[in-house]
């Protein structure tokens, strides 16, 4: 893992209050503003609610290694009940007792996502498609996705620090 | 068919059946082939054998950009083949570490592709893995796309 960011943001980039658009990632305007319109859409857009969202966004982080990932708590998350003690079953290992069986379902996909996607067994498939609507799973599904690539291009540009207290960020729109 | 809808057995189909999240998605997609910095076809060749690093058969029978027939053949062994430039090797190389472990990624590597495409081009490239990383999976895990043998 490099420490050092792997590229410069050209002077005069920036003061847009966009973190995104103002970040190395605004360097492609071509990318940057599809980028911007999909982060919101997973957020805003969905069918999760926010606590479920977030819940996979830190369990997806634990596979790319994204250190500012594994900091960051989104304040909609944090509104909507989301908890310490369920991150501490995806970063520590704790009891999955305290995840209720759609939250263990999302842990599950998303575990699953990242270390073996083809291999999804039938189990699996039936107790989502049992325990969510169609939208909700398309939504998890489509959020994954996004943030396995956001969490590793974040890793991939450098600059990651070696460690991060748990910081509360508003979502970029 | 995918046992997630099960009518429909296209990738496209299904992020079609949540278009509030599966247009903006397939819009970055097209957002990247419209960037100058990293040609549409070095992108097409990293899109390629990252499709066969995660045995995609889906991904790698699509075909976003032309690609030479004799040189795509040549992908898989791209390490010994006369047939890339340093260019893209540069580019494949990064995109093999990249799926295997983003945190594996040094920075002669970074530097490699930055040498052929600038700081804007590493970015580039690494906006592309992302998304095309993403889509693979979603199709395999979908089952739109079966998975090598």
């Amino acid at each position: 893992m490099s420490s050092v960011a792997r590229v410069q943001v050209p002077e005069g980039q920036g003061g847009s209050g966009n973190v995104i658009r103002d970040s190395a990632l605004g360097m492609v305007p071509e990318v940057v503003e599809s980028l911007i319109a999909l982060n919101g859409a997973v957020w805003d857009a969905g069918e999760l609610s926010p606590a479920e969202v977030e819940l996979a966004r830190l369990q997806n982080a634990q596979f790319t290694g994204c250190v500012m990932c594994r900091a960051v708590r989104y304040d909609v998350a944090v509104a909507d009940g989301f908890s310490e003690e369920k991150v501490a079953v995806i970063q520590e290992g704790a009891d999955e007792a305290v995840l209720s069986e759609r939250e263990r379902l999302i842990v599950a996909f998303t575990r699953q996502f990242h270390l073996d996607p083809a291999g999804i067994p039938a189990s699996l498939q039936a107790d989502l498609k049992a325990t969510f609507t169609e939208a909700e799973l398309l939504h998890l599904s489509m959020a994954v996705a996004y943030f396995c690539g956001s969490s590793r291009c974040a890793v991939a540009l450098g600059g990651m620090p070696e460690s991060m207290p748990r910081t509360e960020i508003a979502i970029t729109r | 068919m995918s046992w997630i809808v099960q009518e429909c057995s296209s990738r496209e189909a299904i992020m079609a059946r949540l278009p509030q999240l599966g247009e903006p998605f397939l819009a970055m997609f097209e957002s990247l082939w419209e960037q100058p910095h990293v040609p549409g076809p070095v992108l097409e060749l990293c899109r390629l054998r990252m499709a066969q690093l995660h045995r995609s058969e889906g991904d790698q029978a699509q075909a976003v950009v032309p690609v030479d027939a004799v040189r795509r053949a040549a992908l898989r062994d791209w390490h010994r083949s006369p047939l890339f430039t340093e260019a893209e090797r540069a580019c494949l190389e990064f995109t093999e570490i990249y799926a295997m472990d983003a945190l594996a990624i040094t920075d002669a590597q970074a530097e490699a592709v930055k040498t052929h495409y600038g700081d804007v081009g590493l970015v580039a490239l690494v906006q592309s893995l992302g998304v095309f990383d993403g889509l693979q999976r979603l199709g395999l895990i979908w089952r739109t796309s079966k998975q090598e043998a």
